[in-house]
């Protein structure tokens, strides 16, 4: 059991990788925003297998609830400054 | 609550810090919650979420289709809600459902962006709007 | 529960995939926020359902839907602010050209 839910951890690091592409590579600065937000969607799910694999799962659920109002108050203050800024 | 420690101290201070928020909060929203109304939204939940099974199925067809065959486009949508929470309660369905995201918000129209033509089938169709207006008169 | 658990999480896992590949593949800002969107609703929902389900039943088990409301509630809000963002900066939606 443990070592399928480490194969799924790291498929899902993988994924992490196709993301980390568009942030990089993006051809505008709304598609790394984008990607950004993508990335921390599935931070938040590998912390919770994290947290089943290391049976700590009180404190790593904890932190990804802080992970996501985090995520939330970032990308809108990016959001919002990019929507007075224009495009660069 | 979430700490899952129930001795009179941490939930005293837990209740004592929420009522305080929320009453240096309450000035500034026009919402006014509404009790009886949210026994129809946890009812609608269920509908909403076989929408979203539906159009992500579509949606999962389209990408891993080889030639790619989208046909991404804009759209404006009338709306007759009055109430401000019932529009947002359908920009928020509309941008979960996959296929449609909302781009923009008037008083009395939404621009939606639909990435093929059954998808946004199911805006123009106007379901999710008729689904949403029944909850409100109801409710009030 | 612990057969539901995996046909939920490797579910949830297929949806994931998908939506890397369609953030890959898909030409525009505007068409990768749906591949984005479909990752944050359907594919959170079955891995994290699926987690649940072999957690058995404690006080995680609520912290989990706890954090599943939360993303189901600020999913949309951060895809309407990022697409109304680059609408307002003057993107243009990509069009098929030859048809």
């Amino acid at each position: 059991m443990k070592i399928f839910f480490l194969c799924i951890l790291l498929i899902i690091a993988v994924l992490i990788g196709a993301y980390l592409y568009r942030v990089i590579r993006g051809p505008t600065i709304f598609d790394r925003v984008l990607g950004l937000n993508g990335i921390s969607t599935k931070a938040i799910i590998l912390l919770a297998l994290i947290g089943i694999v290391f049976e700590r799962m009180d404190m790593f659920i904890d932190i990804s609830t802080g992970y996501a109002l985090l995520n939330l108050v970032g990308a809108l203050a990016v959001a919002k400054y990019l929507e007075q800024k224009g495009l660069p | 609550m979430l700490s899952a420690s129930f001795d009179w101290v941490h939930l005293g201070l837990g209740l004592i810090l929420s009522f305080t928020v929320a009453w240096i909060n309450s000035g500034h929203s026009p919402f006014v919650p509404n009790f009886r109304l949210w026994g129809k939204i946890i009812l609608y939940i269920p509908w909403l979420f076989f929408r979203i099974l539906q159009s992500s199925l579509h949606v999962t067809k389209l990408i891993l289709h080889p030639a790619l065959p989208i046909d991404p486009k804009l759209i404006h949508v009338k709306t007759k809600l009055a109430n401000p929470a019932a529009v947002v309660l359908l920009g928020n369905s509309i941008t979960l459902t996959p296929g449609t995201i909302t781009a923009e918000v008037e008083p009395d129209a939404l621009i939606v962006h639909a990435l093929d033509d059954i998808s946004a089938e199911d805006v123009t169709s106007g379901r999710i709007e008729s689904k949403i207006a029944e909850v409100y008169r109801n409710g009030e | 529960m612990e057969i539901l658990s995996i046909i939920f999480i490797v579910v949830g896992l297929f949806f994931l995939i998908v939506a890397a590949i369609g953030v890959l593949r898909l030409p525009d800002i505007f068409s990768r926020s749906h591949a984005v969107s479909l990752t944050d609703s359907i594919g959170a929902f079955f891995m994290l359902i699926g987690l649940a389900l072999h957690e058995g039943f404690s006080m995680n088990v609520f912290k989990i839907l706890a954090v599943l409301a939360l993303l189901y509630l600020q999913n949309p809000v951060i895809a309407h602010a990022t697409v109304r963002a680059a609408l307002r900066a003057g993107l243009k939606p990509w069009q098929r050209e030859a048809s």
